[in-house]
């Protein structure tokens, strides 16, 4: 077992405005459901706290990357609803560039450890690596 | 002659951040006096029901909107902020020294210890509580633990701001409130988990597997309220006196100034 935290998320607060850019590009949506469906899609580390989600939304529409209305429901209660501006879906589409790049770096420092431990199986010798 | 006042009624738990919108409006509106009032949710939905002529309406609950405010005296009620229900405490409380999210049943439950909340039929934090204790009980796997914290429970008060009064005073040790009022009031808070504490619209399908059976607004009338994340609401009253001034009252409170102001009382603006 590692002494030092050898765990490695994609961090929500990395994360989550393109993800919320991204749900507001498929369909505009209030926050209550904005935390809804992150929760269904599961791409986050851990549960999407509403004060982060809300702290986000409400930033985002301060760059411009959204923008909000009110929408009333029938007799229920009215939600602040948020879209995507062309700012923000211009940043999502940059967004997206940086994260293939970094995932194009991940597989091929995966692929480095992956060849180092076949090379010492073929060796015969023992694991140098951590276990865990 | 002078003018009639301004009235704003509101739940007892957002007695800081109106009283700090009212600076601001009254800024705006210099001449124009302000009259504050507040109950708990439910009473407050009452006295409008019962003719009570107010401005603004802010409540702990939409659900208090929708069963007994709109569309007859409410045409829209704008949610404007979020919280969580949390174990509030102070370090004269008995047992504070090693209560935690784990343990914070067996403290409560301790021999001598006093815990409060308020009441399920006046106030949302109330009948919140009773919710929380259910959802606690399927949360920890403890058959029987919503029926022993009922029984353990001594203290009672009409709205949750009571309760907290009742807890700076030492009358109680321990108090179920809304995280933000704990925060305003500089005291101690144990935070429950996700699936208990009614803060996470992710998981409301879950919370809506606790009810409470409250009175109804006719004498002897019962309803069942389910498990809801909680939601605070606000709304300008069908017979307001001064609707164009409560307008930009709710405005502000649901803009970005309202917002800043919120955060810095410990609420969730959404």
């Amino acid at each position: 077992m590692c002494k030092n935290d050898c765990s490695w998320n994609l961090t929500a607060d990395r994360l989550l405005q393109p993800v919320l850019l991204f749900l507001l590009r498929l369909k505009p949506s209030h926050g209550y459901e904005l935390i809804q469906r992150l929760a269904q899609l599961d791409l986050l580390e851990g549960e999407a706290d509403p004060a982060t989600v809300y702290r986000n939304l409400r930033r985002m529409e301060q760059e411009e990357l959204v923008i909000s209305s009110w929408e009333a429901t029938g007799t229920g209660p009215a939600r602040r609803r948020y879209a995507v501006t062309p700012k923000g879906d211009e940043l999502l589409d940059a967004w997206m560039v940086a994260v293939r790049r970094q995932k194009e770096k991940l597989e091929k420092f995966i692929q480095l450890y992956e060849n180092h431990l076949d090379w010492e199986k073929a060796r015969g010798g023992e694991n140098l690596l951590p276990e865990g | 002659m002078s003018r009639a006042p301004f009235r704003i009624l509101h739940a007892g738990a957002l007695r800081r951040p109106m009283g700090e919108c009212v600076q601001v409006f009254k800024e705006r509106y210099p001449d124009l006096p302000v009259e504050l009032e507040s109950a708990g949710s439910r009473e407050c939905a009452a006295r409008i029901c019962d003719g009570g002529i107010y401005d603004v309406v802010a409540l702990a609950d939409t659900a208090v909107f929708a069963r007994w405010l709109a569309p007859d005296y409410v045409d829209c009620y704008f949610v404007f902020a979020t919280d969580q229900i949390v174990v509030a405490f102070d370090r004269f409380s008995r047992g504070s020294e090693d209560i935690t999210r784990d343990n914070w049943i067996d403290v409560l439950l301790s021999p001598g210890v006093i815990y409060g909340r308020s009441n399920h039929n006046l106030d949302p934090c109330g009948y919140r509580t009773l919710m929380v204790w259910q959802l606690a009980e399927k949360f920890y796997g403890r058959p029987g633990l919503y029926e022993a914290l009922q029984d353990g429970c001594s203290r009672i008060y009409p709205k949750s701001i009571d309760l907290a009064g009742a807890l700076v005073e030492g009358r109680v040790d321990y108090a179920f409130l809304y995280s933000s009022v704990v925060r305003q009031l500089g005291l101690c808070q144990v935070n429950l988990p996700s699936r208990i504490n009614l803060s996470s619209p992710a998981l409301a399908d879950y919370y809506a597997t606790a009810s409470v059976t409250l009175e109804g607004r006719k004498p002897g009338e019962k309803v069942l309220l389910t498990g809801a994340p909680i939601e605070f609401a606000v709304a300008v009253p069908r017979n307001a006196r001064y609707p164009v001034e409560a307008q930009w009252f709710v405005e502000f409170i649901t803009g970005v100034g309202g917002q800043q102001i919120l955060e810095d009382c410990g609420l969730i603006p959404c």
